[in-house]
């Protein structure tokens, strides 16, 4: 990209808010890494059973997750059919991942039926209802701020955690595909997220619609952790 | 009310024992734990592109300078830099990771070595972002009326801590005979040396200063577990409860927890944390990337991941590469003299021209801390 299109009216706007979602994504991850689940991760206190508790857990809200897309999608104006498009293809890669956590957790030593009938916690209730929520709007631009949050996870987190869970419990690969299988943070998925940004920026109610629904989304998100008891 | 006064930085000082010592050479002076040698020594030197460093002993392990004298020897340069002496000097706030002693506190040793009549005193012990805990103080004593004459001092002496009398006989080395990663690291990455820079209310006549507009400190330390420590194992630094000294020295020393370590996995969301700080003073407007004419980081931008400088980028918050000024390459990675060192470096290089703006920052992996400081030429 040259210069001159660094600093157009729309790449300045997208530059504020990535710059304000990387502000509450550093924020998020220091509450992330206070919460009882990933303290006992990170200080050698993590057993099977804290294991067994997030995938049950993570379960019911990811499976949700490409439905809240599918929905949004459907929400999205037919002026902005890139975009659109952009978060169907999400909805299609993702909408298969709550089974990868069904098979962790039989891989793992768990049994099938007590993950599928797992219920959801308060933490990943408040999240998935705000997302349905969100979606449910007439084009949810602020959920670019959610997924900014979802991905977040999906690139930074789930590898590092995975590799603690490896560490700590011994398993082997095929117990740990949903953490260990998600993408790497590269420098090609941070420029892919300032393009959906560019289909929808600059716009001032926009921008700071995308930068709560981040907040808010991280917010819950750290509310379905702390909630996770083995 | 007295209104508040404007400070100035009006000399700088550096003191670097013996002679640059080469990566070749490093394991003469800090030893070859068990007798081998480390396997961890290349990937680290990769990592923190140092070639020469300075060391305060000798390879036969004789101590040729303490924190103290180094200390005390780059607070006189500083003086000497500003056209004063030691009699000029009303406060001294010091800065180290690790003191000579355990009490009392660093900057009394300095008082003692520098001689002399009465003195104020502020010592501060953390890691890197000690030096600007000192300097901060040292501003606010100026700006504030309290001292008309302060020096901010920050010393290493981290070889000492490196020997193999810190490791051999510990949990921290495998039933190989191997040093773990999480001890060595370290003995490649941190050396000797003491940086100091003297504060004034008024810019010295006729030579450059530099006005210190503000200086910034930020701990994360409430969602953090120490990431750069010594005083208890990896696996139970999380509780206070244990500490080394409830277990008395002699298991202590057993267990590894005496030894400076660091945690990796950690580290790479402690550096997310630090740049997480610095967008937010971007997006408030403190800090004003286009504004800012040289950066001096105690942190090379080539060890920085290329998603993080494509984070920055994409943030417009990047400070170009060209702008950036560091002497880590020669002077090796001294901790809290670091920056000082730095600084004075930058100055003698001549490139700062009146009404050029300097942000140095010094982050600080301990347990997540950054501090950001802004100079303006004068």
């Amino acid at each position: 990209m040259s210069l001159a299109e660094r600093s157009s009216p729309q790449e300045i706007a997208a530059a504020d808010v990535l710059r304000k979602l990387a502000i509450v994504w550093t924020e998020f991850e220091g509450r992330l890494e206070a919460t009882p689940l990933i303290r006992k991760l990170t200080r050698g206190r993590f057993e099977l059973a804290d294991y067994h508790a997030f995938l049950v857990n993570m379960r019911q809200q990811v499976k949700d997750g490409s439905l809240w897309m599918s929905r949004a999608a459907s929400s999205i104006g037919e002026e902005y059919l890139e975009l659109r498009s952009s978060l169907m293809n999400h909805a299609v890669t993702e909408h298969r991942d709550f089974r990868m956590l069904e098979t962790d957790y039989v891989a793992s030593g768990g049994r099938l039926e007590t993950i599928l009938n797992g219920k959801k916690n308060v933490g990943s209730e408040a999240l998935s209802s705000w997302m349905f929520h969100q979606a449910s709007q007439p084009n949810p631009f602020g959920l670019l701020g959610a997924m900014f949050i979802i991905e977040g996870l999906g690139s930074i987190k789930a590898i590092e955690w995975g590799k603690l869970v490896q560490t700590r419990l011994g398993l082997p690969k095929e117990a740990l595909k949903f953490l260990l299988y998600h993408g790497e943070n590269d420098a090609e998925h941070m420029e892919e997220f300032a393009e959906m940004l560019r289909m929808v920026l600059p716009d001032e109610a926009v921008a700071e619609r995308i930068v709560m629904c981040a907040r808010v989304t991280a917010r819950l998100y750290v509310m379905q952790i702390e909630e996770i008891a083995a | 009310m007295t209104e508040l006064r404007d400070s100035f930085i009006t000399g700088t000082g550096v003191f670097l024992p013996g002679a640059p010592v080469p990566n070749d050479r490093m394991e003469q002076f800090i030893g070859c734990i068990g007798g081998r040698t480390s396997s961890v020594g290349h990937r680290a030197l990769r990592w923190n592109g140092i070639d020469t460093r300075h060391y305060a002993l000798t390879p036969q392990g004789d101590i040729l300078h303490t924190g103290a004298s180094m200390s005390a020897a780059a607070v006189l340069a500083a003086l000497d830099d500003a056209g004063l002496g030691r009699e000029s000097l009303q406060f001294l706030a010091t800065a180290t990771t690790q003191g000579d002693y355990l009490v009392p506190g660093h900057a009394s040793a300095v008082h003692g070595e520098l001689g002399g009549g009465a003195l104020e005193l502020a010592s501060f012990q953390s890691v890197c972002a000690a030096s600007f805990m000192a300097a901060k103080s040292a501003h606010l004593a100026v700006r504030a009326g309290e001292t008309d004459c302060a020096a901010v001092v920050a010393s290493e002496f981290s070889s000492r801590w490196f020997r193999p009398s810190f490791y051999e006989g510990t949990a921290l080395i495998d039933a190989k005979g191997r040093l773990a990663m999480e001890a060595d690291f370290l003995r490649w990455t941190l050396s000797d040396g003491a940086g100091a820079v003297v504060v004034e209310p008024k810019p010295r006549p006729g030579q450059r200063s530099l006005r210190i507009e503000w200086i910034d400190l930020t701990s994360l330390a409430g969602r953090f577990d120490p990431c750069m420590w010594a005083g208890a194992t990896a696996a139970l630094r999380g509780d206070m409860i244990n500490a080394w000294s409830h277990q008395g020295p002699r298991a202590a020393h057993e267990a590894g927890a005496i030894a400076l370590l660091q945690d990796f996995a950690l580290l790479k969301i402690v550096i997310r944390a630090w740049i997480g700080v610095y967008l937010e003073k971007v997006d408030t407007g403190r800090i004003v990337p286009e504004e800012v004419d040289w950066l001096l980081c105690h942190y090379s931008a080539r060890s920085l991941r290329e998603e993080i400088v494509s984070l920055l980028v994409n943030t417009r918050a990047m400070i170009p590469e060209t702008k950036w000024f560091t002497t880590l390459r020669t002077t090796g990675n001294v901790g809290s003299a670091s920056i000082w060192l730095m600084l004075d470096a930058f100055l003698k290089s001549d490139s700062a021209k009146i009404g050029d703006r300097i942000l140095c920052i010094v982050p600080e992996s301990g347990r997540a801390m950054v501090g950001f400081m802004m100079l303006e030429v004068a």
